[in-house]
């Protein structure tokens, strides 16, 4: 009796061991970040609106080259206040939608176990003001001591996710907006 | 035994847990939501028709204020002679207000009616948030002198004659997106009365909405209860309480509202004691408000990550 349970505690630690190098794995399975930074930036003749959030949230997973993000649309910090709950009242809807994301899949090969700088396609579904739209975007992901970092830039169209912009502010919001999302992964 | 097996079928389901998890459920668990934030733009400017809301300006913008009240539509000072009470402008109103905070506002004012010069505070008490605080709290207190010179020399003896202070406590919820409700108890304290039966210490009561119909586009509407709260019903001047409804276009920086109202006029130290005219005899009226802000200090923002920049 004395050995058999001698043999299950033996067993349970090799579990509890095993379950700790699984969360190791893991870390090494996905690179995650809730730090990701995004700017959005207008450009009109004459007006330039800019606008940041510091807490965008992100997982990449190597195995299936996965690669989502998520944001917060009331994080958008603005200079004036007004313009603010402008964009989250009669631009973005944020209290029907509070979050825009972006979940997609690398193109191409990367090996997330080699330094280097990637440039790469991810084709995905970019969801913003509820209104989901296809697209593949270019960015930059760099690993260097097995570090990750990404980088990217890319074009909104407003009128892609139904966001409407009084012809009264037309000359100052740009019917195009400029996105940057940039952060360092864990 | 059985309490090891089941405790190592645990463990293994945990750690197969851990190998499954996608990309989704991952995100699901970074992502905090932020709980309990303040509810935003109750209304979409500092007035409804004709009470004022609890909104306030943002720090270090200033709005300019217009509002305009024509004449009688109709009964004997209306109808085709004075085009519907377009020729007639019994109040004019100009007026700036500058945040001083988000909280605070200070504004002062001109109205045509007896060149009335208003000075006013906002402060914003109590703001509306998702799960705490079901409805925000703003107080405001109005202070204006009647600037005209006296039809007699009995008018106005000294210059508390010529002044009066209105004290609200305005209360207003967002119920819904499309739905805003304020109530607002007040007192106007003055001194010149027409009739010395007339309270001294005027009490009212404001109720307003704010129906939301389209993004930039919503119903207006309110109603000062003044008479039935202890002013005398037989003084020799009949009174009528306030009311308007009218329709409210945002165009971002600009707020534009039309609407009709039986009051010819704008700030509350007029329109709460003075209202003479009556929806039923055509004393109903056109008018209209216009506010327009304005950022100063914009060159005081440093983080060059969010700067605006006009051209």
């Amino acid at each position: 009796m004395i050995s058999l349970k001698r043999k299950n505690s033996i067993w349970l630690y090799l579990f509890s061991f095993g379950l700790l190098f699984n969360g190791q794995l893991k870390a090494q399975t996905s690179f995650t970040s809730k730090e990701i930074k995004v700017n959005i930036f207008s450009s009109t003749p004459l007006e330039d609106i800019k606008a940041q959030a510091i807490n965008a949230v992100s997982v990449i997973i190597p195995k299936s080259k996965q690669i989502v993000f998520q944001i917060p649309i009331k994080s958008l910090v603005f200079s004036r206040s007004l313009m603010q709950e402008h964009f989250n009242e009669s631009y973005m809807e944020s209290d029907k939608f509070p979050t825009a994301s972006f979940k997609g899949n690398i193109l191409d090969n990367i090996d997330f176990s080699k330094d280097g700088i990637y440039n790469v396609n991810v084709k995905g579904i970019l969801n913003m003001h509820g209104v989901s739209k296809e697209r593949i975007i270019k960015g930059v992901i760099t690993i260097t001591n097995s570090k990750l970092s990404i980088n990217s830039n890319f074009n909104v169209a407003c009128v892609d996710h139904e966001i409407k912009i009084p012809s009264v502010v037309f000359k100052k919001i740009a019917e195009v907006i400029s996105v940057t999302v940039s952060g360092n992964y864990q | 035994m059985k309490q090891y097996y089941f405790l190592l079928s645990i463990l293994t389901l945990l750690s197969f847990g851990a190998y499954c998890q996608d990309a989704d459920s991952l995100l699901n668990s970074l992502s905090t939501p932020e709980k309990n934030q303040p509810i935003q733009s109750t209304f979409k400017s500092t007035h409804l028709v004709l009470l004022n809301t609890n909104e306030t300006q943002k720090k270090n913008d200033l709005a300019f204020w217009i509002g305009h009240r024509f004449g009688d539509i109709g009964g004997q000072f209306g109808g085709a002679k004075t085009l519907f009470g377009l020729d007639l402008a019994p109040d004019v109103y100009i007026g700036f207000d500058y945040g001083f905070t988000d909280k605070l506002t200070l504004g002062i004012g001109r109205s045509k009616f007896d060149a009335t010069y208003n000075f006013l505070a906002k402060y914003r008490l109590i703001q509306q948030k998702e799960s705490s605080t079901p409805f925000s709290l703003t107080l405001f207190g109005q202070t204006a002198i009647v600037s005209r010179e006296a039809f007699n020399d009995a008018e106005f003896p000294n210059l508390s004659n010529r002044t009066s202070h209105f004290l609200s406590s305005i209360f207003t919820s967002k119920i819904s997106q499309s739905l805003s409700l304020l109530i607002s108890p007040s007192v106007l304290l003055r001194e010149k009365v027409t009739e010395a039966r007339d309270s001294k210490s005027l009490f009212s009561v404001g109720f307003g909405g704010r129906l939301k119909l389209y993004k930039r586009f919503s119903l207006i509407a309110d109603y000062t209860l003044v008479e039935g709260l202890g002013r005398p019903n037989d003084l020799g001047t009949q009174f009528y309480n306030p009311l308007g409804a009218g329709i409210e276009i945002e165009t971002g920086g600009h707020v534009f509202s039309m609407n009709f109202q039986n009051s010819p006029y704008i700030i509350e130290n007029n329109f709460i004691p003075n209202t003479q005219k009556s929806w039923r005899d055509g004393g109903v009226r056109w008018g209209f408000a216009i506010s327009r802000n304005f950022a100063l200090f914009q060159k005081k923002n440093k983080n060059k990550d969010i700067q605006t920049k006009i051209y």
